[in-house]
């Protein structure tokens, strides 16, 4: 860390601000430049809140030069994390394709998306049972039945199943169902619920917050694993910014940033990161080929009728499509896709 | 347009609203609902400016359903807009890339550097003389100077060479020597310069303004094209947002809205629009697989000793490195990387139309 202190601090305030640091077990090192007074405080300073020298008198302002976080950092952690999720691995040569609608709406809806997907080369199904919608009003999903209806649409294809947790109150009936856990992008920063999924060891597909930056999303990350959990998949799903022609704007930046930065499995989102179906494959490509490893669609076999984000859903047949796309992507970026589990009958 | 009326408007502001529509040569279609009343205003809309019927008493809210821009829009040309080069073209199936540094510094950086990426594989050749430095005590570019050496670079290499225009000052100096004008970020919006190039035939590279959205990087393009100039590219450079991590975050979604909304050739800068060279091959890549039909790419023979943009320039190496990576992908997308072919072809229509 280090404290740059007002130019023309009296040596007081900066003999104040060494005995702070030595208080933190780190130790000083001085900078005496020409204009003002440079402090770096030398040593394993990720868990010292900066807020500590910043209130200090004399203090300008705080830089930390190591990262925040420690156990999501490529500099602890310097190989990528693998790990296997039932019939693929994710974080290594394979690209995981995981699919689905955004709602599980009934029976015989996620039975058909379940069949559909896993034909088209899917490797894991997605679909909503608790819904964080905007409005109140709006449809909330099934809740446990649509888990039970998950579980048979494993059964039938032999995908994982990927769901959305809320709440801490749902982890222990939801951990009976789902192979990996989603933390939506509303829930980023709801701190009691990261670190009951750190205390669980079912895998957890964790998006950016809307307006989250990627240190944000880090130091989220590293919550659920300081736990104990470490089978964590960040997913880039779109930010808010000016532009409205799309629904968010995909950073795509942050996939090379994030594979510089930590050794976590990291995929995209592109049906909420553009909020259209006309350019999802596209992002889906951009996305591999910025080097996520796997992403995460939304499909509905009616989409018109979808009870949330149809604008959003491909068809099974426009899925597939994609899915051929990004094969080639993925051959030319030297990976390849998941092996496609064999449908049962 | 549809003009919606407030819960509460009288009949006579329901009529003075339709009459204010007929005086505008438009039609009208009334939808009497049951909340509110609408009226809709059918015919050329694109000219007419949305506040002449906002001021209206009782007016609620006015909505646009045609786009703002005519010219740039893909339904008024369907087709793709091809640029032609020399001896190849931007927009149909090859990809473009331009390359070089951030600033022609002297004739041997900008030499050197124009052959390593002709090496390498560029299509055209970056540099830039007259420079919009965020500090005006930065290095503000050689001026004419550069323009003689990046002539001679192009002389050397066969590439068409790319250099930005700051003033409507600049055009008649700088059409003497570029193939392609770069309007920078800075001066999207900056239309009595836009105007001055729609009167030139010189190819003209767009770029998207920090904080402008997709519709009005497009109806800056319209005001080029107006012009009656139709060699138009535009390029995404990133955009500013909260995050950090990077220079700017780079709007990859704007490539296939883009290709989805004009008819124009688009291209990527991951140089600007991540602003570290770790970052710009991945992000090259993404673009190409995302429907790109180009690149710029700022190159520096010693990044860590340029005048500006060092940090995000690549080595010649790494660019070479870089162009092997996005011609596999351009293939699988069924394009394929454009060449210069043979000797220099100085580009025709140059001449200002009106002076």
């Amino acid at each position: 860390m280090m404290i740059i202190m007002y130019p023309g601090a009296p040596r007081a305030q900066i003999d104040n601000v060494v005995a702070a640091i030595e208080k933190q077990k780190l130790s000083a090192h001085l900078i005496e430049g020409v204009e003002q007074t440079i402090i770096g405080a030398v040593g394993d300073g990720h868990s010292v809140p900066k807020e500590i020298f910043e209130a200090l008198p004399g203090v300008l302002s705080v830089q930390r030069i190591s990262q925040p976080y420690k156990l999501a950092s490529r500099q602890f952690h310097e190989h990528d994390s693998v790990f296997p999720l039932d019939g693929f691995t994710i974080g290594a040569e394979e690209i995981g394709i995981i699919a689905g609608p955004c709602s599980v709406e009934s029976r015989s809806q996620i039975l058909e998306i379940a069949q559909a997907v896993c034909e088209a080369g899917a490797n894991a199904l997605r679909g909503g049972v608790f819904k964080p919608r905007t409005s109140p009003y709006a449809f909330q999903g099934l809740g446990e039945e649509g888990l039970e209806y998950m579980a048979e649409a494993r059964e039938k294809t032999g995908l994982p199943i990927v769901v959305e947790v809320m709440a801490v109150s749902q982890i222990e009936m939801m951990t009976k169902y789902v192979d990996v856990f989603q933390l939506g992008a509303r829930n980023m920063q709801n701190f009691n619920l990261l670190r009951a999924i750190g205390e669980t060891r079912t895998p957890v597909l964790f998006k950016r917050g809307m307006s989250a930056t990627i240190e944000e999303f880090l130091m989220a990350s590293e919550y659920i694993i300081s736990g104990g959990n470490t089978r964590v998949i960040l997913c880039e799903r779109g930010i808010r910014t000016f532009e409205t022609a799309t629904r968010n704007t995909t950073d795509i930046n942050a996939i090379p940033v994030l594979k510089k930065l930590t050794h976590l499995p990291v995929i995209i989102d592109p049906s909420h990161s553009t909020g259209d179906s006309a350019y999802v494959s596209a992002i889906a490509k951009a996305g591999v080929a910025a080097g996520a490893d796997g992403i995460i669609v939304e499909v509905h076999n009616d989409p018109a009728n979808a009870i949330s984000d149809g604008r959003q859903s491909l068809t099974p047949e426009a899925f597939a499509k994609m899915v051929k796309q990004v094969k080639a992507v993925a051959e030319a970026v030297d990976r390849r896709l998941a092996p496609v589990h064999h449908v049962q009958a | 347009m549809m003009i919606i009326m407030k819960a509460n408007a009288t009949p006579q502001q329901v009529e003075a609203v339709i009459e204010q529509v007929k005086s505008a040569g438009l039609n009208i279609h009334l939808s009497q609902g049951v909340e509110a009343t609408i009226i809709g205003a059918i015919g050329e809309t694109h000219n007419i400016p949305a506040d002449r019927f906002e001021v209206l008493e009782g007016v609620e809210a006015v909505q646009r359903i045609t786009q703002p821009y005519k010219l740039a829009s893909r339904q008024f040309h369907p087709e793709d807009s091809i640029i032609p080069m020399n001896g190849f073209s931007v927009g149909g199936n090859e990809i473009v890339v331009i390359a070089g540094p951030c600033s022609v510094e002297n004739r041997s950086q900008i030499i050197e550097t124009a052959i390593a990426v002709k090496e390498a594989g560029a299509t055209a050749l970056r540099g830039g003389v007259f420079k919009p430095r965020t500090s005006p005590y930065a290095f503000q570019g050689l001026g004419e100077e550069g323009l003689e050496y990046m002539a001679e670079a192009r002389a050397q290499t066969g590439l068409p060479i790319v250099a930005e225009i700051m003033s409507q000052v600049q055009v008649d100096l700088m059409i003497k020597y570029v193939d392609i004008l770069q309007v920078g970020a800075r001066n999207m919006q900056n239309f009595n310069l836009l105007r001055a190039i729609g009167e030139t035939r010189i190819s003209v590279l767009l770029k998207r303004g920090l904080s402008a959205t997709i519709e009005e990087l497009l109806m800056s393009a319209e005001y080029i094209l107006a012009g009656g100039n139709n060699h138009v590219m535009l390029c995404e450079r990133g955009i500013r947002t909260f995050e950090t991590a990077t220079r700017n975050t780079t709007d990859i979604n704007a490539i296939p809205v883009l290709k989805k909304l004009t008819h124009l050739p688009v291209i990527l800068d991951p140089s600007h629009s991540t602003g570290h060279a770790d970052y710009v091959a991945a992000v090259a890549r993404a673009a190409i697989a995302a429907g790109a039909d180009g690149l710029i790419i700022e190159v520096h023979p010693d990044p860590a000793h340029a005048v500006s943009d060092g940090k995000q320039s690549l080595k010649p190496e790494k660019f070479a490195e870089m162009i092997k990576q996005v011609g596999q992908i351009a293939q699988i997308m069924g394009g394929r990387l454009a060449t210069v072919h043979g000797e220099y072809q100085p580009p025709m229509n140059k001449k200002i139309k009106r002076k």
